[in-house]
């Protein structure tokens, strides 16, 4: 994990890459139990966009080649470890913007807040998303506002609000 | 009843309401452990999958 994280800052250290964060279910277990899955889930926020609505993630996936990642599937093992590349959208280039500087074993990194992940789970909306909100609204320390605000923002909060309802009970 | 059924572990007597507080509570405890840590659980995690649950594709993190 340790040089997955530094390869992948290499990334952004060479301009390959303008940005990115931690996010998916390795973002949620940063605030919440550990529990099982299989890959990284990096969020990126691309240096160039080639064409109108074309983003070319070639030059990332060369230099990464280059150092000796292998495909295996859908992903790119990097330093041992399955890597998924997600080009942000609108909300997850906010979260990736907002995302929290963490540390691994020295090497620096940022991962997604609860309520961005909270937000783009709910929006994604299958059960294993869902169950991982559920996580984050249990164990995470969640600003209620600042999650208000990206749901509404985004036309999530009556999602959310249908959400609570069949979960707890609440909304 | 059975909400006034006690759980006797070892020399301690506990309702099931205060066993699954406690749960919640660990829960929550394991929640703020160091991001090291819980990556080192995750790879165990993986290992199990693999070996015990058959998931022979999954990949144990280093």
């Amino acid at each position: 994990m340790k040089n997955t994280l530094a390869l992948i800052n290499e990334l952004k250290e060479k301009k390959l890459i303008a940005d990115y964060a931690i996010g998916g279910a390795i973002g949620v277990l940063r605030w919440v139990e550990p529990f099982f899955t299989r890959d990284l889930d990096i969020f990126i926020i691309p240096s160039k966009e080639t064409k109108k609505g074309v983003i070319d993630l070639s030059s990332i996936y060369d230099y990464l080649k280059k150092k000796g990642c292998v495909w295996k599937g859908q992903w790119l093992i990097i330093g041992g470890v399955p890597v998924d590349f997600i080009p942000v959208d609108a909300l997850e280039k906010e979260a990736v913007e907002d995302a929290e500087a963490a540390e691994f074993e020295g090497v620096g990194t940022k991962v997604i807040t609860p309520e961005y992940l909270a937000a783009i789970l709910l929006r994604a909306g299958r059960n294993k998303d869902l169950r991982k909100v559920e996580m984050l609204l249990a164990q995470a320390s969640i600003d209620g506002k600042k999650l208000d605000r990206i749901l509404e923002k985004y036309g999530l909060a009556g999602k959310f609000a249908g959400f609570r309802r069949k979960h707890d009970g609440k909304g | 009843m059975e909400k006034d059924k006690k759980i006797v572990i070892g020399n301690r007597i506990i309702s099931r309401e205060e066993l699954f507080r406690e749960k919640e509570k660990s829960r929550r405890d394991r929640s703020r452990m160091p991001f090291e840590k819980k990556i080192k659980a995750l790879a165990e995690l993986q290992k199990i999958a693999r070996g015990w649950g058959g998931k022979k594709d999954v990949i144990v993190w280093m």
